[in-house]
């Protein structure tokens, strides 16, 4: 925290609580698919709720940017209107740390669209981990429950992974990312791509 | 939709011993978080239900909630808590009991009196958690848990300070938003249709602009914080100081012990079930 510039740490918020709004929004066209088709419905769009962390991952290239914008994002996501409770915090907790350590094992360096990927299919796998533990996914019967897994961790690889990816190298294309980590990696993509290997 | 708490009718003076809204953001926070867990763990319809009620019952004594608005945020809930409902009755894990008794069949789907039992719990777990959470979110103020996440939980002053700019950037964004829409139409941009593809196309046309407006904002917001001497560096002193005192804790006490109460009252019936290493 201590390095961390305030710019940073500003724009690490506002994008936290753009992305609770959406989040939010999300969460009513995640009800609807549920009163369609059970927990399933969840599952198919839960990818957009790493979204967060992926992008300011990808922009500040920090350690510590995943997990520190998911958790922000379901903190504000409590203030303006998710009613999952205080347990929000946590559960966003988890899965940003989730990105966390696909990022740490990759040594905060690799930024390239499969790391993003990565990093959203493993806050899928953390967060189904907790889902177990909180949702009581337990009662569930094993061929539904892999189902879900597999579900979810395909939205979040294409969601959270690609769609983040898209929207971060969007925004760098407009140049509000040119102080930002974002602008070294994402302007040329070919010498980004002889860098990582 | 920001305000959370905001209220048209002018509050009535209530003189009373527990007040929802006075109390500390994050022991209030904390006591719901403790409730939770406890209550994860639990598989059966009357310890849960027995909880909520009596978690609707401490909203409508100590909380000056409106339950209009309280409806209107707990009814998708509803929908939700069918949906999880109908999943486990009808694609529950293993049999608990073999025996069970078959409720109902239409085809190949059956429902057993226990995979009810369990379905019915998961359903009443969805309400009791939206409940708990209506009770935290509806009397609490988001500018007061910040500033009681500072000062209780020592969460660094930029970050604070940093979500709090970010959160007051969120009117702005819905101007900002119409003003675009304006301009397109000026300019005779077309509508867009509702297809999934135009839809990434009003991402492209509405959401980069707005989070590029978001990045500019917070750029401006943080030089104008440092120049005005903001270092968020530990120390510092409020002007709003949020406190603990009893009320906390005994508002805490009253909910651990509806925690309590139910499970032994599900005890006392005969009814209680864990979740028993079902992994």
């Amino acid at each position: 925290m201590k390095n961390w510039k305030l710019r940073d740490i500003i724009v690490l918020s506002s994008l936290s609580v753009v992305f609770a709004v959406v989040y939010v929004l999300f969460l009513q066209v995640g009800n609807v698919l549920v009163g369609l088709m059970g927990p399933m419905g969840y599952e198919v769009i839960f990818g957009i709720w790493f979204i967060v962390s992926i992008i300011s991952a990808y922009i500040l290239q920090r350690p510590g940017a995943a997990l520190l914008s998911e958790t922000v994002a379901g903190t504000v996501e409590l203030l303006i209107g998710n009613t999952a409770g205080p347990v929000l915090i946590l559960s966003a907790f988890i899965q940003g740390l989730g990105a966390e350590a696909v990022f740490a094992a990759l040594r905060y360096r690799n930024y390239s669209a499969p790391a993003l990927m990565a990093a959203g299919a493993g806050s899928a796998v953390f967060s189904f981990a907790w889902g177990f533990i909180h949702s009581g996914f337990a009662a569930l019967s094993p061929g539904l429950l892999l189902a879900m897994f597999i579900a979810r961790i395909v939205s979040s690889v294409l969601l959270a992974g690609l769609l983040g990816k898209w929207i971060a190298d969007a925004l760098a294309k407009t140049g509000v990312l040119r102080s930002f980590p974002i602008a070294k990696t994402s302007r040329g993509q070919l010498s980004s791509k002889a860098e990582v290997s | 939709m920001l305000n959370v708490q905001s209220e048209k009718s002018v509050p009535v003076p209530r003189p009373r011993l527990l007040r929802l809204e006075e109390l500390n953001p994050v022991i209030k926070g904390v006591t719901v978080v403790l409730c939770v867990l406890p209550l994860s763990l639990v598989f059966d319809p009357v310890t849960t239900s027995t909880a909520l009620v009596m978690t609707l019952l401490v909203t409508w004594i100590f909380g000056n909630v409106s339950w209009r608005r309280w409806l209107l945020l707990f009814s998708p809930f509803l929908v939700l808590a069918c949906g999880y409902f109908w999943t486990a009755a009808v694609f529950p894990r293993e049999q608990p009991e073999p025996g069970s008794a078959i409720l109902w069949s239409i085809g190949p789907v059956r429902v057993t009196a226990a995979a009810f039992q369990v379905a019915l719990s998961l359903g009443l777990r969805t309400l009791l958690y939206s409940a708990l959470s209506l009770l935290f979110m509806l009397t609490t103020d988001p500018v007061k848990l910040m500033l009681s996440l500072m000062q209780q939980c020592k969460l660094p002053p930029k970050l604070a300070y940093g979500i709090l700019a970010g959160f007051r950037f969120l009117p702005l964004f819905r101007e900002e938003l119409s003003i675009m829409q304006r301009a397109h139409r000026v300019r005779g941009a077309g509508r867009i249709r509702r297809t999934p593809r135009s839809l990434l196309e009003a991402l492209k046309r509405y959401g980069i602009p707005l989070l590029a407006g978001a990045i500019r904002k917070s750029e401006r917001a943080a030089v104008a914080m440092v120049s005005r001497g903001f270092t968020g560096t530990g120390r510092r002193d409020f002007y709003d100081r949020i406190r603990v005192t009893w009320r906390d804790w005994a508002f805490m006490a009253l909910m651990l012990a509806i925690v309590a109460f139910s499970c032994g009252f599900s005890y006392a019936m005969g009814t209680l079930r864990w979740y028993n290493g079902e992994l």
